[in-house]
């Protein structure tokens, strides 16, 4: 019996290239199927995990999908908008805490995430160093922010601008950093995250400047009559803001009409999310509102669709691998007649030979399924991520 | 003699490791909600109100509360604190740019809009294609009207009775007496106020609009500080505005500089100190304060 099994192993080695072959074909046969099947479930449980912790959404009408996502993962590149009265009249209802989101710009890359504190209590955000924003123009930034970008508390980010061409535009807005969040495994990790109405400074909505009244911004008097001054171009604006200077920062026009990318709204109870959505079921209230996890489900099943269709597909390849593997098998039997007469000549029984035969087998397969284990292991640790940034892209 | 040592050094030990009677040390302000108020009256009426039972703090400000900027310590004590009591009516403007959980802020004016006074001639100014606008609002100094700190002294009971629910009775016997002590100073205030009767008053700084509106005086303000030398165009107003109100007092937020107060004498003006007591500089009696300002208020010679 070990005879068998040490001719069979010593056929495999002796036959480098028919045995990669085979362990190849195997193996991918055995991977592909439960490799897709586990990294979808994996990606539709990180996915929903984040959703269904997210009761209600409230955005601009439009697609509900790109609302959940940009709210959810801050992917989108210029989300539609909703006024800030929204949440104060979601607030007004007394029905849920309203929790505002402004995800419109970047730095570096990474979202710049205007909220209010909170967003951090609702998260269960902790910090790692430092304190949360207190001032206009202070940020918190996520672990992967600060460990990719080499930054930290006392350093600083610029607001990148929205077009690069566009020179009249908003200047950018250096931001201090005052904390940096301890990793929670999800997309707050990458973002950077500011008072909302630092967001309003960033999109030129505020901004500070020299006082017009003081007599050192005199030059940049273009006329004063009747209570009136009118400045020119060469007032100085503020691109940072400081404890010395955020006194000179102000908003012009109603702060409740300034722009908001969603609004997360968290109400207390089952009851109380009935009735607000019954209240922009009615049209009381303006914009939509949709539950998270529910418009993921609609996604995920769309994914898990597909899935099965891949997968079908890969069964039916897996079964010619095999019908092919089978014909490699008999075709080698009859190429080694030789070898088995001389085996039986020399006192190897019928049954010898049958082990060793399917010693091989078994060995393929088994090497075949430990190499499938560890690739499915690994594809699980590291490309999960990619795939959920593929799809909430 | 060696067992006698040993003994005593055993009772000594056991001596010093013994707990205190009860088990329990004093209580601290750990144990107690935390309430930051934003400036010395709110700070005077909360502790009245509230008593032991709350770590009532107000945050150390140099100069003016309402010009505050809230440092990152200080901001980590407005984001931490159970409450914050806000007077309102634009007094903060410290909260336009400070980063706070809407949760916690109690806005004691909330309740009293329709008696806010709006504060006029704010300049109006222009840059770049947003149009013109100013930075106008409300008058602020509501506490100097004993019936808006009244008002306000209630919002903080409301507040602090819903932070503890259990000592209602205690903190509504409180706000009886701080309302009682209030319309005492309402009636003091109004006969001090009295014998000026019409006469026309100069105020350095436009922070008296509620005392003037309740009390009837006939006031008009300047923007003059206490601590700096009015200049040229500054005596010029005055002396065109004496023209036009002949006053011959004038109320100041402080003790001016002597040679202001002498030229003041030589226009003759009398120069009187009626402190907002915003920000004494150390917590103080709020009435103390007010009825050190009372005395001041004596009809001008």
């Amino acid at each position: 019996m070990k005879g068998a099994l040490f001719l069979g192993w010593r056929y495999l080695a002796h036959h480098r290239f028919k045995t990669a072959v085979l362990l190849a074909s195997v193996t991918l046969m055995m991977f592909l199927p439960a490799a897709t099947r586990l990294l979808v479930a994996d990606s539709a449980k990180a996915l929903t995990a984040r959703a269904e912790t997210t009761p209600l959404l409230i955005g601009a009408r439009g697609s509900q999908l790109e609302l959940v996502l940009n709210a959810l993962y801050f992917h989108a590149e210029r989300p539609p908008e909703v006024s800030h009265q929204l949440l104060d009249e979601v607030q007004k209802t007394g029905l849920a805490t309203a929790i505002p989101l402004n995800t419109r710009f970047r730095t570096r890359g990474a979202p710049i995430v205007g909220t209010n504190l909170d967003y951090f209590k609702f998260r269960q955000l902790m910090l790692s160093d430092g304190r949360m924003m207190g001032l206009l123009g202070e940020c918190v930034i996520g672990a992967n922010v600060a460990r990719s970008q080499q930054v930290g508390v006392g350093d600083y980010l610029v607001s990148s601008p929205e077009t690069v061409f566009d020179l009249a535009g908003v200047y950018p807005l250096k931001m201090n950093i005052v904390g940096v969040l301890e990793s929670s495994g999800s997309a707050d990790d990458d973002a950077v995250f500011v008072d909302v109405r630092t967001t309003w400074v960033i999109q030129g909505l505020g901004h500070g400047h020299q006082d017009l009244e003081d007599a050192g911004a005199s030059k940049a008097v273009l006329s004063r009559k009747e209570g009136a001054i009118t400045a020119n171009a060469s007032l100085v604006q503020y691109n940072e803001i400081t404890t010395e200077n955020v006194r000179e920062f102000h908003f012009h026009g109603d702060t409740s009409g300034f722009p908001l990318t969603a609004v997360i709204a968290v109400p207390p109870d089952d009851k109380n999310s009935t009735l607000l959505r019954g209240r922009f079921q009615e049209g009381t209230l303006s914009g939509q509102l949709v539950i998270p996890a529910s418009v993921l489900g609609d996604l995920l099943e769309t994914v898990f669709t597909v899935q099965n269709y891949i997968i079908l597909g890969l069964v039916m390849l897996s079964l010619a691998t095999i019908a092919v593997i089978i014909l490699v098998f008999l075709l080698s039997q009859q190429l080694r007649r030789g070898e088995f007469f001389t085996l039986k000549r020399m006192g190897a029984s019928r049954g010898f030979i049958a082990v060793l035969v399917a010693s091989e087998l078994g060995f393929v397969f088994l090497g075949s399924l430990v190499m499938a284990a560890l690739l499915t292991w690994g594809a699980r640790s590291y490309a999960t991520q990619f795939l959920l940034s593929l799809m909430t892209l | 003699m060696r067992n006698i040592l040993v003994i005593l050094i055993v009772t000594l030990l056991i001596a010093c490791t013994e707990k205190e009677p009860g088990g329990q040390g004093p209580v601290t302000a750990q144990n107690k909600p935390m309430v930051v108020t934003s400036n010395c009256p709110l700070y005077f009426f909360s502790s009245e109100i509230a008593g032991d039972l709350v770590d009532v703090r107000f945050p150390s400000i140099e100069g003016d509360p309402a010009m505050w900027v809230p440092g990152g310590d200080e901001a980590i004590m407005l984001q931490s604190a159970d409450l914050l009591i806000l007077n309102g009516a634009g007094y903060e403007s410290w909260l336009s740019f400070t980063t706070l959980s809407g949760e916690n802020i109690v806005d004691t004016t909330a309740n009293v809009q329709s008696m806010l006074l709006p504060i006029e001639n704010t300049t109006v100014h222009q840059h770049g294609p947003q149009g013109k606008h100013s930075h106008q609002g409300t008058a602020f100094t509501t506490w100097l009207d004993p019936e808006l700190a009244i008002e306000q002294s209630r919002s903080i009971l409301q507040a602090v009775t819903q932070l503890k629910p259990d000592q209602a009775e205690l903190f509504k016997t409180n706000f009886d007496q701080l309302e009682k002590r209030l319309r005492q100073l309402d009636q003091s205030l109004a006969q001090s106020f009295a014998k000026l009767a019409a006469q026309p008053v100069v105020f350095s700084h436009p922070v008296y609009q509620y005392l003037q509106h309740r009390y009837q005086i006939n006031g008009r303000s300047l923007h003059w500080e206490p601590g700096i030398e009015p200049g040229t165009r500054d005596w010029i107003e005055l002396g065109k505005l004496l023209q036009a109100h002949p006053a011959k007092l004038m109320v100041w937020e402080e003790t001016p500089l002597d040679s202001t107060r002498g030229r003041l004498t030589e226009m003759g003006v009398q120069s009187v100190v009626f402190n907002p007591a915003a920000n004494p500089g150390k917590p103080t009696d709020y009435f103390e304060m007010m009825n050190k300002n009372t005395d001041q208020i004596t009809a001008p010679k």
